[in-house]
């Protein structure tokens, strides 16, 4: 996140709960002028048959929090396969990052709502236009549930055959939901039937408006579904944090280990207030499944805190969940940067849960990229806090995700054994690593576009991609995407390393070149540089490379990466540096203690 | 009664909903003279006016009313009808 926004996030944040439309209006007015300078922007096209407008305000207002600057196009009222097909439509004057479907059945099929009406005609339309979308754009699609009538037309009858409205409005959305499923990350729900039992009904919808401009939406529907579209742009553009860390006494458990004994706290799953610990510990749960790395920052006694995990009957927790933990006297601050070190992951890919407010105060003040929860006044909410901001949101969970946990552990056991070795070389070599390079494959898109939108070290050009342009990429003839897979004798990396090269007049031109932090330190960027640039010359005509460094407030370690391969620079403007190197002259071999495998 | 509030006070949300300055939209100003003043801004318009008030106008006013006085002279009415806050 830019520090503009971060800092225009805490002031406006107390307005943000009003959500009066008034203040908000004023606040993006506010907050437009330092927008300009953000670095990360989003598009966003609807298209529609309903009056949304309002909407643009609200989306603005999240993402400038988010330190996003967002465009936003409002298609014709109606018109939504026109405005995809039209040569002068906008979605030919725009490439928009992601389209948002905001469809009233109602509108789209007059007879919807009629006696004996069926969806199936309506759901054929809906699946032709995600079809048309899939095929003729690149953008991320977001399509939306409908909303259950809140009246039943047959009164106390249930229909027999099911031809009542609620049924086919319910037969529509496990369409669209079943559609998602299959089609994730391309396309994602928003769950419009959900934000209305969230409000309730009387605060979500406008019947007047519905009927006098088509506007069927109150505000406060307009501003929970424009929070939601800013998750999917926080999701696209990488802001997904990466890592929960928490404290333990009153934010795992009530009570306080050291005086309390693990008899004394309470965590029990049937009571107050140990059911409500014991909720937050299933969330933990949830999120460790979504393959986010939880770690314990706490000042206690480790034996004691470890006593719960492993021996305690009511902790969901356990050991072999944690990724690291620092539970000592020292200060937090100090604490969570050991973290960041020791996981090899930047502070704003951090959340902390602590009950203390001084704790709490003190990360805010010190260390303002991390995102500091405090467990709330109101203890029952607790269980939800983890998920209330969305701060975990991805679009899709990737296998990598699934298996991080496992593979940061085996880091955890290398650097044990690092400490063992005379020097850096015999390390390495007793590692045994194996990098297998080869063509993306099919399977392997989501996770190499994932890399490219959060790897923010070792990334050459900090270019962020989604998946239908990494396929776009990967199905051109001259140009080639490049995926590194690693493993060593503790286990296996992933997929660590991506590399896409383009051809333009016999100019191989490296695009983008990124390893995971996970895989920094044994020289797999230059077994990666080397056998790609081979292959790619193998079977295209290049005269020359050139290469890119553009820098971020990330990425300085590979600031002179180019120059140690034998490039030279060629021209350098606004921290980007091009490079070029005669295609001919051969490289210094690769470090040797890596097998190269290639399909 | 509060009549000069009001006025003013219409005034000051239709200025900032169409990004004019004051002087830019009179008591007589109207959706015919100001092209800003377009129907959609006129939605925005009655929505932020029955926040601001605490009223609600009825369907058919909604359409009918086309002038800065005659949004005031309404919302007036209505609040004169609720007790006069």
């Amino acid at each position: 996140m830019t520090s503009q926004g971060a800092t225009t996030a805490n002031r406006d944040r107390a307005e943000a709960g009003a959500e009066s439309y008034p203040t908000v209006f004023a606040a993006v007015a506010r907050m437009e002028k330092a927008a300009e300078k953000f670095a990360d922007e989003i598009s966003f096209l609807f298209l529609r048959n309903v009056t949304i407008e309002g909407i643009d305000v609200y989306l603005k207002y999240h993402l400038f929090n988010a330190g996003i600057r967002p465009r936003i196009e409002i298609g014709g009222y109606g018109t939504m396969n026109q405005d995809v097909l039209s040569p002068d439509g906008p979605l030919a004057r725009g490439d928009p990052d992601v389209i948002v479907l905001a469809l009233d059945p109602y509108e789209a099929d007059p007879s919807c709502g009629l006696p004996g009406w069926k969806s199936e005609r309506l759901r054929a339309e809906l699946e032709s236009l995600f079809e048309l979308l899939a095929t003729r754009t690149r953008a991320t699609v977001a399509i939306h549930t409908f909303i259950a009538p809140t009246y039943r037309e047959l009164g106390l009858i249930v229909d027999p055959h099911g031809g009542d409205l609620t049924s086919q409005i319910a037969a529509l959305n496990s369409f669209v939901i079943d559609y998602v499923r299959q089609h994730a990350p391309r396309f994602c729900l928003l769950d419009w039937d959900r934000y209305v039992r969230m409000l309730g009904v009387d605060a979500a919808m406008d019947q007047r408006g519905r009927y006098l401009w088509g506007a069927p939406f109150r505000r406060p529907f307009l501003a929970l579904y424009a929070q939601q579209l800013s998750r999917v742009a926080c999701a696209l553009k990488g802001r997904a944090k990466k890592c929960l860390v928490l404290d333990c006494d009153n934010t795992l458990w009530g009570g306080v280990i050291g005086e309390d004994g693990i008899d004394g706290i309470q965590l029990d799953p049937a009571q107050y207030p140990g059911k409500v610990f014991s909720a937050f510990q299933a969330s933990v749960l949830h999120l460790f499944e979504r393959g986010v790395l939880i770690a314990l920052c706490s000042k206690n006694n480790e034996a004691d805190v470890f006593e719960v995990l492993d021996r305690h009957a009511g902790s969901r927790l356990k050991r072999s969940h944690l990724v690291a933990w620092r539970i000592n006297w020292d200060d937090k601050v100090s604490n969570l940067m050991a973290l960041a070190e020791e996981l090899n992951l930047g502070l704003d890919s951090f959340v902390f849960v602590d009950d203390n407010p001084v704790e709490c105060g003190l990360i805010r003040e010190l260390l303002p990229q991390v995102s500091v929860l405090e467990v709330p006044a109101k203890l029952h909410e607790l269980p939800q806090l983890l998920f209330r901001d969305g701060l975990f949101d991805t679009l899709q969970l990737t296998d990598e995700d699934r298996s991080r946990a496992r593979l940061y552990q085996g880091e955890t056991q290398r650097k044990g054994v690092r400490a063992a070795f005379a020097d850096i070389d015999e390390y390495l070599r007793s590692l045994e690593t194996v990098a297998l390079i080869q063509e993306v494959r099919h399977q392997d898109i989501s996770r190499v576009a994932q890399l490219t939108q959060k790897t923010n070290q070792f990334n050459l050009t900090t270019r962020r991609y989604a998946d239908p342009e990494i396929r776009a990429f990967a199905e051109r003839p001259d140009c080639a995407v490049y995926s590194l897979t690693a493993r060593d004798r503790f286990g296996t990396l992933g997929l660590v390393g991506v590399m896409i090269v383009t051809l333009a007049e016999r100019v191989g031109r490296v695009d983008t070149l990124l390893l995971s932090c996970r895989a920094l330190g044994r020289r797999l960027e230059d077994v990666m540089v080397v056998n790609c640039l081979r292959d790619f010359a193998a079977s295209h005509p290049v005269d020359h490379w050139e290469a890119e460094y553009i820098a971020t407030k990330r990425n300085e370690q590979v600031a002179n990466y180019w120059p140690r391969l034998g490039f030279s620079p060629i021209a350098s403007s606004d921290g980007r540096t091009s490079y070029r190197r005669i295609a001919t002259a051969a490289f210094e071999a690769p470090p040797s203690h890596v097998t190269v495998e290639k399909e | 009664m509060h009549t000069e509030g009001v006025d003013e006070r219409v005034r000051g949300v239709l200025s900032a909903l169409l990004n004019l300055p004051l002087d830019r939209v009179p008591l007589d100003g109207s959706r015919e003279a100001l092209e800003e003043w377009d129907s959609l801004k006129h939605m925005h318009l009655v929505l932020a006016l029955e926040e601001e008030f605490g009223i609600e106008f009825d369907d058919d006013e909604v359409s009918s009313l086309a002038t800065v006085g005659d949004l005031a002279r309404a919302i007036e009415k209505k609040r004169a009808a609720a007790g006069g806050r």
